[in-house]
């Protein structure tokens, strides 16, 4: 780590999440938030400005989260409301397809156990991708506060595992076997978020290079 | 007269500061000011989600600054109470006053 406060950069991590929240016209406090990192740095060392900086963060994206709901709550509650339907739809949709695939060869998959196996664990890669995939949809419904829309889903997503999985404790699962699923749950409400990132990135990538163009044409 | 027309307790305090800070107010000034005037550590989400309520209701005014390259190449966002702002935490200030008025708040609390 350099001895120069003014030649270390804020966490990035930090940086780049706030970046998700805050929308072109607020990149201010992107500016604010590095130029008290600095100063922080420069008087009380590096170690305290990036915690300053975490907490900081932390807490403007709480902010960020609710000013982003209240601005437009009902667009943003018609976003979500539409991705859990799209998502329940989709989900149910390779399960029934696996089926009728399994039913129909049935001597194929008895001669071949391994890669019935497989196609299991395929289910959970094809479980996160169509959960990222409503998390884009999502997304790109819910302009400008697409990590509002995506994280308000996972939320509720989440709020509904929650209870099932205590469900399926009380109703003598084995420990292990519910902590698996539960995981397999959570995988889920994380995959939207992601698909949220991804499309919030793309897009503030697109505004800034358009910003480019437009200041240098 | 409803109660909209008085500012909530942040939105005092906001304002007021940047009352103090003049043409010096933007997110880091007003944050600091908060912090230095009544040792409160307060988030600069916070303070800008209470600025962009007020400019809302048309209490404050905003203008951006010259991107400066030690923000990043990010421009400052400055802000200035406007005249209904004024009159705002004026009357806020009249309803503290008369509601504490005989009350003997700093013996109570030495």
């Amino acid at each position: 780590m350099t001895s120069h406060p003014d030649l270390v950069p804020p966490p990035r991590i930090a940086t780049w999440l706030v970046s998700l929240f805050v929308l072109p016209e607020e990149e201010s406090i992107l500016g604010d938030l590095l130029e008290e990192f600095c100063g922080l740095a420069s008087k009380s060392g590096v170690r305290l400005a990036r915690r300053w900086y975490w907490r900081q963060s932390l807490k403007t994206i709480a902010h960020l989260f609710g000013t982003g709901f209240g601005a437009a709550p009902w667009s943003t509650s018609a976003a979500v409301v539409g991705g859990f339907v799209l998502g329940r739809f989709l989900q149910g949709l390779p399960d029934k397809v696996l089926s009728a695939v399994t039913d129909k060869y049935l001597t194929y998959w008895s001669a071949h156990f391994q890669a019935y196996l497989w196609v299991l664990k395929a289910m959970l890669i094809e479980h996160f991708v169509l959960s990222m995939s409503v998390g884009c949809i999502v997304a790109l419904a819910a302009k400008g506060r697409e990590m509002v829309a995506t994280m308000t889903l996972s939320l509720v997503l989440f709020g509904l595992a929650v209870p099932a999985y205590f469900v399926l404790v009380a109703e003598h699962w084995l420990m292990g076997e519910a902590l698996w699923w539960m995981l397999f749950q959570c995988a889920g409400p994380f995959a939207v978020v992601i698909g949220g990132a991804i499309v919030r990135t793309r897009r503030s990538a697109a505004a800034s290079s358009l910003g480019r163009v437009i200041r240098n044409p | 007269m409803t109660g909209r027309d008085y500012l909530g307790e942040f939105e005092h305090i906001i304002v007021l500061a940047l009352l103090r800070l003049e043409d010096r107010a933007y997110g880091v000034t007003v944050r600091q000011e908060i912090e230095f005037r009544i040792k409160r550590e307060v988030s600069i989400g916070a303070v800008y989600a209470t600025l962009d309520r007020l400019e809302t209701k048309g209490y404050v005014k905003s203008h951006r600054g010259d991107p400066t390259p030690e923000r990043g190449g990010r421009s400052k966002r400055f802000f200035r109470v406007t005249a209904k702002g004024v009159t705002a935490v004026n009357r806020t200030q009249r309803a503290l006053q008369t509601m504490t008025k005989g009350l003997e708040l700093i013996r109570s609390y030495p």
